[in-house]
């Protein structure tokens, strides 16, 4: 019989949301708040109407890279069309060519004066799929259709204006894996053939988008990082019984702001470095009776007086040191207001911490600190590498965790004032945009709170 | 702290004492001193702030600071409650782009370690990032806030002209023999050692590029000295019994990291500073009993 364990939540002001409620009720297959996420990011897929009419009349398409978007041009093939001008019309088209059923669940948001469409598939649609893949192809097939007709093509007399159009839709595919990079109907995630591992699609979204669907709000932002990351361990299959507890807790505590831990260590060291935050969260440890020395004898205290601390509860004191973890970025990355130090304090706090209470295993059992100890030399430009922010959550570099890694630096993206050179505004503009029309997104700590407190009684 | 306080309000409760590192030693004790932020550093040496700026290569002396966003006071931000919790640094108030310095420690009777110097930088000040490379260990800060710390890390202890270097590029030497005159070996020669003065001088600055007067950073420690300094276990420094207790804490922490990895519950049950299950243990110390009692069967 497992332990139950009850926590409260705060939001990122201090504020109580849910008090003593089950951790189980944070379950993500039972929170209905993180079903619905899972839910949105499985089945939006969002439409730059705008770029496609310049695409189709400069004749650009097919491109490999994200920053070559000029690599293919021909624009002897470019054709005039306006698109934005019949959004609207275009969105009817599209609802009545993807519903499945006469008034089902399918929306479509004409945004922006007509520029960005952002189109819900049926849950039809999505159920009898193999995968999520329908929510690109079905809306890709549809608007090409409705181009087509608009802008009077056929095969006879236009057959390589076709060609364009179908390379604006959807790239090189299927000569390559996935439609081109930046391709204008694209979905918040991977498309299902880039995955690089199983039941890791609904965190294969980057750091920066993270950070722009929260407004770079960094506990809101921790938390939304948060809720993908337990969604894609538990399609791992990695909460299930010995680690049910263990990552619910864990994310609890670090990502959600239980029993206000984390707020509670940012304020005590506003001025404070790394090591002050780690004294914090060991002083709070023993003072809540998580960790203890067992007695005033050999092995538990050594010839020179130093004390082997043990934890009386491993599951609530990793999930105490995972807290620390997040503390300890945000007061760093605060202090400095560049994302970049995140992994430096992620990879040496563990490392501090076990000097520093005998040998206590650190969060996540150190699976933390050796994957932020590749992110550092990745993100430190020696082979190359990529901007902190442009990583995503599903990336070789930042998946090894439990789901505790990223969470920590999506909160100091959130902190930085513009010092990376892929900043959120120049990779992710269109979700500062979108975040207005998508409420899914907003308020995460909160909505998962309440979720959870409608639930507690039935977990 | 407040926030401390006021849990603590009513309960008796013992202060939390850091404890930083284990080690009976002297050399555990150097390493203590390193981490410890509340000990003052000891002062050995003093560089003047325009040497310091010509030595970082960054700016020219005297010139004013670029910066790579507006100041924070100008910046419109959107509303988030931790941003106005946690204090900027001066430089990043400021706006100001980030720089590094890069420290290479020979690995003769060093006063100071890549890894140590890691954690001393955590401990010891806020808003950097620090990351070992090959031989090198790396310091980036907001400009302003480096140039004061780089000015501590050089004059202090922690510094020894001779066996630690200043190093842009080209970093490696910190495993090779030392070179003529006791010096830490440099393929780039950025510092030779000034017989007239008996100050080791630096003739180009990190980056390699010719300084237009020579920067003299003091006196290179005798052997003898920089054995008082060193900071690792070596056979004439620290023998190497002395190193049990941190031995049987890396020991310890690397078990219970695989035990915890594995099952989490698992560390209920298996003592990591041993490896062994809790009623073994319990059974070994019984027998132990029987035998001080007159033993065996």
């Amino acid at each position: 019989m497992r332990k139950e364990y009850k926590v409260s939540v705060y939001n990122d002001e201090g504020k109580e949301i849910a008090e003593n409620v089950p951790i189980k009720a944070f379950h993500p297959l039972r929170n209905p708040y993180m079903r619905e996420i899972a839910w949105t990011l499985k089945r939006t897929a969002i439409v730059n109407l705008h770029k496609i009419e310049t695409m189709l009349s400069e004749g650009k398409a097919g491109w490999t890279t994200g920053t070559g978007q000029n690599e293919v041009q021909m624009p002897w093939y470019g054709f005039d069309v306006d698109l934005i001008g019949h959004a609207e019309y275009i969105a009817d088209e599209l609802k009545k060519m993807i519903q499945v059923e006469k008034d089902d669940d399918t929306e479509i948001k004409v945004i922006e004066n007509g520029q960005i469409l952002i189109v819900k598939v049926p849950k039809a649609r999505l159920i009898y799929a193999g995968d999520y893949s329908p929510t690109f192809t079905s809306t890709a097939v549809a608007l090409g259709q409705i181009i087509a007709r608009l802008a009077n093509l056929t095969p006879l007399e236009e057959p390589y204006k076709l060609g364009l159009l179908k390379n604006v839709l959807w790239g090189r595919y299927p000569q390559s894996v996935t439609p081109q990079k930046g391709n204008p109907i694209s979905l918040i995630i991977k498309y299902p053939s880039a995955l690089e591992g199983l039941g890791t699609s609904l965190k294969s979204t980057i750091i920066n988008h993270i950070v722009a669907l929260v407004d770079k709000r960094t506990l809101w932002g921790a938390a939304l990082a948060t809720i993908l990351e337990q969604l894609s361990q538990a399609e791992m299959g990695n909460n299930i019984g010995w680690y049910e507890n263990y990552n619910l807790l864990g994310s609890v505590y670090q990502g959600f702001n239980a029993n206000n831990m984390v707020l509670d260590l940012i304020k005590e060291n506003k001025s404070g470095s790394v090591y002050s935050v780690l004294v914090s969260t060991l002083e709070r440890a023993i003072e809540d009776k998580i960790i203890e020395v067992k007695s005033n004898r050999y092995p538990d205290v050594q010839p020179s007086g130093y004390k082997l601390y043990s934890p009386k509860d491993f599951l609530l004191w990793n999930a105490y040191a995972l807290a620390g973890m997040m503390a300890a970025v945000i007061v760093n990355v605060g202090a400095s207001r560049a994302l970049q130090s995140a992994g430096a304090v992620l990879s040496y706090f563990s490392d501090i911490l076990a000097f520093e209470a005998g040998g206590l295993p650190d969060g996540d059992c150190g699976r933390v600190m050796g994957t932020a100890l590749g992110y550092t030399f990745y993100t430190h430009g020696v082979f190359g590498g990529a901007g902190p922010g442009m990583f995503s959550l599903d990336h070789v570099l930042t998946r090894h965790t439990s789901g505790f890694f990223n969470p920590c630096i999506v909160a100091a993206a959130c902190l930085d004032a513009g010092t990376q050179t892929f900043t959120p505004e120049v990779s992710s503009g269109i979700y500062f945009t979108i975040r207005k029309h998508l409420p899914e997104f907003d308020r995460p700590i909160e909505k998962v709170a309440e979720a959870a407190e409608e639930i507690k009684n039935e977990v | 702290m407040a926030e401390l306080k006021r849990r603590r309000r009513g309960r008796k409760i013992k202060k939390y004492k850091p404890q930083l590192y284990p080690g009976p030693d002297e050399v555990s004790e150097r390493r203590r001193f390193a981490m410890d932020a509340s000990r003052r550093l000891k002062r050995f040496r003093s560089i003047p702030d325009d040497n310091l700026v010509m030595l970082l290569g960054h700016r020219h002396p005297g010139e004013l600071y670029l910066s790579i966003h507006p100041p924070l006071d100008e910046l419109v931000e959107k509303y988030d409650p931790v941003k106005n919790i946690v204090e900027p640094t001066p430089g990043a108030r400021a706006g100001d782009r980030i720089r590094f310095i890069l420290f290479t420690d020979s690995v003769y009777y060093p006063p100071m370690a890549p890894w140590l110097r890691a954690r001393a930088y955590l401990n010891r000040y806020r808003g950097i990032d620090t990351v070992v490379y090959s031989s090198r260990q790396l310091l980036e800060m907001r400009e302003r806030d480096l140039e004061a710390v780089s000015k501590e890390l050089i004059e202090t202890n922690l510094f020894d002209p001779g066996r630690v270097a200043i190093r842009g590029l080209t970093t490696h030497g910190h495993s090779l023999r030392l070179d003529e005159d006791g010096l830490m070996f440099d393929a780039r020669r950025r510092y030779k050692f000034d017989k007239e003065i008996g100050e080791v001088v630096y003739i180009k600055n990190a980056q390699a590029e010719i300084l237009d007067m020579p920067i003299p950073v003091g006196r290179p420690m005798s052997e003898r000295e920089a054995r008082g300094q060193d900071v690792t276990y070596r056979w004439d420094v620290a023998p190497y019994k002395s190193r049990t207790e941190i031995m049987s804490v890396i020991a310890r922490y690397g078990t219970a990291r695989i035990i915890g990895g594995y099952n989490p519950e698992l560390l209920d049950e298996i003592d990591p500073l041993y490896g062994v299950r809790y009623d073994e243990i319990d059974k070994i110390k019984n027998n132990s009993e029987k035998y001080k009692n007159g033993g065996g069967e």
